[in-house]
């Protein structure tokens, strides 16, 4: 029961060879920790130089590469640096940033409301069942053209457009999540006095929330396929709109320069949302 | 036993369970049943007699098919907390800390923060855990988190305490440690406890009175009163004479209904 009185009969001298021992422990404890992550993180930027060598080698020494349409990461950087100090891509990620982020925004609460309701009330789960279900299996993407008819190539359009291809996945993993919370903890909340609304925060959101942040993960990268489409099809800038101006100028370099922001931007996001979900969860474990 | 004025009465209750394909089973069957304050009572029977079932009729989690329970001398109509219970399996919400779990009860008292924390952490101070207040229920033991459960329960300070095989998932020597702390606080306290277990042993050493079920259908079959007084001592030949008691009780009883 008390296993306070055994650490009371130490004597000092015990006690402080104790105390060292696991002052050292707790130091190797902290830097295998740092060395597990500094070796992870030089492993990961040798991949990049890797790839950036063997990209930059291959159109110089390969008689079948055309470096017109191949351009070596040397090219695609000397046209990099004027349009990045001109902040013409800057300006373009920051339009791109803005649209997708709104789109996202929207989509996160009405798709968690959505889940929220769906699985809380059944006389609104089966009304709306057959036409949630429906809408989500057409792609995102077959509703631009209907899109810009209705609202032109401005922002609307395009908001409009992230937040339907968001809102899907995460309205199903809440769903999911709130329908199959352990009843366990409902009643616990209950028999402790909590009302609906204490509930609803402090238990069944959390509880669902493994099945949430997988939504949320999901819907961050549809926003991004759905927000390149979009500006594809119709935009006057953006980092998507920028590769299709690169590809009537034919100019491959402008359209790698699009894909490497688009990669690093989906990375970025991507450790960013581990980053957060982390921090804010901590009785979670986010694998990354 | 204050029969005058019962704290939970249960009469002629049934609850009948809906199979897959519909067909009936009498979880419990003209269950009658008076338990008074401060009393400590264990249900003991084999599996599937339907003690779970009859806690959680207390509890408010289900009404049932026909007769009524009452707590306090009015039918209950849901779960409260002057009647809280604590699972077999771990409730504790894995994404607070201990504290924070003790706390979730005081959130509906209109308590101020610093207020609701000293409660919580008062709580924690009686089953000897002050000291892993910020942990999660995944950096504690097993006997810890029912141990949390406890003090969560407690904190909103019930008139009975539903207690469904809280320690069955812990060894042998945490559960006597469990037993002890439960007595304890019981002592401490004053408040009611309805305690389901299928171990002998543990009816034997916390109950006042031990109330043997049987399934097919699932009722009472005997109600024992054992007047021995608190703490019991494991060794002694009047443990050994209550242990057999008990025994005996739950072996005639259930075999004669099977
Ligand atoms: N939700 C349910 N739906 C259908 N049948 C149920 C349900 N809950 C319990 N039963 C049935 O009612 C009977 C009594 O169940 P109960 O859980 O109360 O037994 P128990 O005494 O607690 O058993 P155990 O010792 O295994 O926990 C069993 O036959 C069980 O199958
Ligand atoms: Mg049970």
């Amino acid at each position: 029961m008390s296993l306070a009185s055994s650490e009371q009969s130490l004597i000092p001298a015990e006690k402080q060879a104790t105390a060292d021992f696991e002052q050292t422990f707790k130091a190797d404890h902290r830097r295998r920790h740092r060395n597990a992550a500094l070796w992870r993180v030089a492993l990961n930027v040798l991949g990049i130089v890797l790839f950036v060598i063997v990209w930059e080698l291959t159109p110089r020494y390969s008689s079948w590469i055309n470096e017109v349409l191949f351009p070596p990461p040397s090219q695609v950087f000397r046209t990099f640096i004027p349009m990045f100090l001109s902040g013409e891509i800057l300006e373009n990620i920051r339009v791109s940033l803005v649209r997708a982020a709104s789109g996202f925004a929207v989509a996160l609460v009405l798709g968690i409301a959505a889940g929220v309701i769906t699985a809380r009330v059944k006389a609104l789960q089966y009304l709306a069942e057959p036409l949630l279900h429906g809408f989500r299996s057409i792609p995102a993407i077959a509703l631009i053209p209907l899109c810009i008819l209705w609202f032109g190539i401005g922002e609307v359009s395009k908001i409009a457009l992230i937040a339907w291809g968001a809102f899907f996945p995460l309205w199903i993993t809440t769903f999911i999540g709130v329908r199959d919370v352990n009843p366990i903890y409902l009643r616990s909340a209950a028999c402790l006095g909590a009302g609906r609304v204490t509930t609803l925060f402090l238990v069944v959101l959390p509880a669902a929330l493994p099945f949430i942040l997988t939504g949320i993960r999901q819907a961050l990268s549809i926003s991004l396929v759905v927000l390149v489409a979009a500006e594809m099809s119709g935009a006057s800038s953006g980092i998507a709109h920028m590769m299709s101006e690169g590809h009537q100028l034919f100019r491959v370099d402008i359209m790698f320069i699009g894909l490497v922001v688009l990669g690093t931007f989906g990375f970025i996001v991507d450790r960013l949302f581990v980053a957060v979900a982390r921090r804010l969860f901590p009785w979670y474990q986010i694998t990354s | 036993m204050n029969t005058a004025s019962p704290l939970i009465a249960a009469s002629r209750v049934s609850q009948i369970y809906a199979g897959r394909d519909g067909s009936p089973t009498w979880a419990l069957r003209d269950v009658s049943l008076q338990i008074g304050r401060g009393e400590f009572v264990c249900l003991i029977g084999p599996s599937g007699c339907g003690k779970t079932t009859l806690l959680h009729l207390v509890a408010g989690f289900v009404t049932p098919t026909s007769g009524t329970v009452s707590f306090a001398g009015k039918p209950i109509a849901g779960p409260g907390p002057e009647r809280v219970v604590v699972f077999q399996e771990y409730a504790l919400f894995n994404w607070m800390t201990a504290r924070q779990n003790v706390e979730f009860g005081l959130r509906t008292r209109g308590l101020g923060r610093k207020e609701r924390r000293e409660l919580a952490l008062g709580a924690l101070e009686r089953v000897n855990l002050r000291h892993a207040a910020d942990r999660y229920p995944h950096e504690l033991s097993g006997g810890m988190r029912q141990r949390v459960a406890v003090a969560r329960a407690l904190v909103v300070e019930p008139e009975v305490l539903l207690m469904d095989e809280p320690f069955a998932a812990v060894d042998a020597m945490t559960r006597q440690a469990l037993q002890e702390d439960l007595l304890r606080l019981w002592q401490e306290i004053g408040i009611s406890v309805i305690f389901v277990t299928h171990n002998v042993d543990e009816a034997a050493f916390l109950a006042q009175r031990v109330i043997v079920m049987g399934a097919h259908p699932g009722n009472i079959r005997a109600d024992l009163a054992i007047d021995a007084p608190h703490p019991r001592d494991r060794g002694s030949a009047e443990f050994a004479g209550l242990y057999a008691v008990v025994a005996d009780a739950l072996a005639t009883h259930t075999r004669r209904a099977s």
